[in-house]
């Protein structure tokens, strides 16, 4: 079989079995540390601002946002993209790397379809209050009714988005609980609290661990994630669909899904990141989430990166080489330069130029440093968004409609409670499940490290 | 309490896996085995195969042709109202059917899994050895009643030699 050392070693410190599980399940016996109740009440607080901007916009209605007949989709639509970008990450990561078979996805998995779970939460919002009318937000389900029957406009692409992303969320919700099960069944069987053993036990489903639960276990989690491999690229294809289906300049572009698609990854593994070396620090977990992970997914980054480059130039070469000159007005002198230079050229040197640092070894053994670059990433990766939803609709076809677009208190108040709702989901998460998959470790344990697990001397 | 089987313990992978051997080429029954973590070399050894990928393609094959349904006869047959100039039965159909397929495949999968699993929340489940989840390998050995202490002994020898560190007795529900 093909086996090389590429990766390095990605268990360190000699552990044994019983190691593993109590490392990774120290964060959940231990007492709740100072810094978590900090968060959560900091997380918990900007959330409930969201709460406030929420009912205000459907109290009011949508004219308490920045919003006017040309710039019809401002912050909402522009976070809704980032939020699932970022939601893009966990999936892509523990299903490609699942497909091809990469065990250094092993300890980072799990983080990373968390983090999908409440960045599709976040996204999942914004679509919904931006409707104005969040009571008929059932007329996006083709049901039964009274007007005709009248259905929905299937050529459109924001119901493809209302399918892909209700799908996205449900095949990512299952695919991270089916893998929590068995860790759910290790802390039942080996915690002495009775709560935690009842509640464990609920959630574990009864969880044995024999050969035949682990074959189809295995089994399931292929097909669920063979499954949602090709949903990732349709979702953000779709999503990428809101504007590419449009005549609007600088949205009516083929290279839009691709594109798209790249630039989801790219934040996704961007935030995954950021994460990781947020939780490895805290938790103390180098030696599940090593240098070599983090040495990994920069890699990637500088490759998505080039990618990401290669997508801008083509953008301008395209607006040129079409011959239209709106196409080439929105590029040259609505981005390039412009009311929108600051944004634009924000998101080109976030996006394609700082991330190319990661080239260097010194950069990339430099855990701070890729830290900052892993923020820059997710900042250049919401002004991408930025530009492709302000710039476009600000100057269209008409001057005399011209109009410029900038954010009003309640939208941001929206925004910032998304975060908090992020935020706490995480923290719940690190508090109350195992942040790696233990099983999973375990399996790769004898292969990927110079110990002897079984070695343990109970 | 009336001691119906017998239980292997091990603490690692590969004597684990060599037990087996040993045990089935002595022609002794294994009732089951229980690992932290999957052993992909066990499923061969105890032959055992899932249908589920086929059971997957039906529900996606399903999906497929239900989603078309609808949205034909929505579009065509019940309420046919043209607009953008496209055909009432449009290509674009393929992007929700391609998604729904997805989404009634992954839901009756997961659905299924629990089924044949009798896997449900709650469940209360007593392992043979509790340690199995976290750092123990285990092999459950059924002791029949019209086993002899003959044979009886031979499976305790086999274990013992095997590299057992425990060997125990006791009650399991089949």
């Amino acid at each position: 079989m093909y086996n090389t050392n590429v990766r390095g070693i990605l268990i360190q410190g000699n552990k044994t079995y019983s190691d593993v599980t109590r490392d990774i399940l120290k964060p959940l016996d231990d007492k709740v540390p100072l810094w978590w109740w900090i968060t959560v009440f900091l997380a918990t607080g900007a959330l409930l601002w969201g709460v406030w901007g929420v009912y205000y916009t459907i109290a009011t209605g949508i004219g308490v946002w920045g919003l006017n007949n040309n710039v019809a989709w401002g912050w909402a639509i522009i976070n809704f993209v980032w939020w699932i970008g970022i939601g893009h990450a966990g999936t892509a990561f523990s299903i490609f790397l699942l497909i091809l078979r990469q065990k250094w996805r092993s300890t980072i998995n799990r983080a990373a379809e968390a983090m999908t779970i409440f960045a599709v939460m976040a996204a999942g919002l914004f679509p919904l209050i931006h409707m104005g009318r969040i009571w008929d937000g059932f007329f996006i389900f083709p049901y039964w009714n009274t007007r005709g029957p009248l259905w929905d406009n299937f050529n459109s692409p924001l119901f493809w988005d209302v399918t892909a992303i209700s799908t996205y969320f449900m095949a990512s919700f299952v695919f991270w609980y089916v893998g929590m099960i068995p860790d759910f069944a290790t802390i039942r069987d080996r915690t002495t609290s009775k709560i935690k053993k009842k509640v464990y036990g609920f959630f574990s489903f009864g969880w044995l661990g024999n050969a035949r639960g682990w074959l189809r276990f295995e089994t399931t989690a292929l097909l669920l994630g063979g499954m949602a491999a090709p949903l990732v690229v349709s979702v953000h294809s779709i999503v990428s669909m809101d504007f590419s289906v449009s005549v609007v300049p600088g949205w009516h572009t083929t290279i839009f899904p691709p594109y798209f698609v790249i630039g989801a990854i790219f934040s996704g593994f961007g935030m995954v990141l950021t994460l990781m070396i947020i939780m490895r620090k805290i938790y103390k977990f180098q030696d599940y989430v090593t240098d070599n992970h983090l040495d990994a997914i920069t890699r990637i980054l500088t490759f998505i990166s080039l990618i990401m480059g290669t997508a801008y130039l083509t953008e301008l070469f395209t607006a040129w080489y079409s011959g239209s000159e709106y196409e080439l007005f929105t590029f040259m002198k609505n981005r390039v330069t412009g009311d929108y230079t600051f944004a634009y050229w924000t998101m080109l040197t976030c996006n394609a130029i700082i991330p190319q640092l990661f080239w260097f070894k010194k950069v990339r053994k430099n855990i701070t440093l890729v830290f900052i670059i892993s923020l820059f990433i997710n900042v250049g990766m919401w002004f991408e968004r930025y530009v492709i939803v302000v710039t476009s609709l600000s100057k269209d076809f008409l001057p005399a409609t011209w109009a410029t677009y900038s954010p009003t208190i309640t939208e941001i108040s929206i925004y910032v409670g998304t975060l908090g709702l992020f935020i706490l989901g995480v923290m719940l998460f690190f508090r109350f499940v195992p942040t790696i998959a233990i099983a999973e470790v375990k399996g790769i344990l004898k292969e990927t490290s110079t110990t002897k697990p079984s070695e343990d001397e109970k | 309490m009336k001691n119906n089987s017998i239980i292997g313990i091990y603490k690692d992978e590969d004597v684990f896996l060599e037990a087996i051997d040993e045990l089935l080429a002595n022609n002794i029954r294994i009732y089951d085995v229980f690992s932290p973590f999957p052993l992909h070399g066990i499923w061969e050894k105890l032959k055992l195969k899932t249908r589920m990928p086929y059971a997957t393609f039906i529900y996606g094959a399903i999906g497929t042709a239900s989603v078309f349904a609808f949205l034909y006869w929505t579009s065509v047959v019940n309420y046919p109202l043209k607009f953008g100039g496209k055909p009432l039965n449009t290509l674009s159909f393929i992007i929700i059917m391609f998604v729904l397929t997805i989404f009634v495949g992954t839901l009756f999968t997961f659905l299924t899994y629990f089924t044949i699993e009798k896997m449900y929340p709650g469940k209360k489940v007593k392992l043979p050895e509790p340690r199995t989840t976290s750092d123990r390998f285990a092999i459950l050995i059924e002791k029949k009643p019209e086993m002899d202490e003959k044979e009886l002994e031979k499976i305790t020898g086999l274990l013992e030699k095997t590299g057992a560190i425990e060997i125990k007795e006791q009650e399991v529900d089949y």
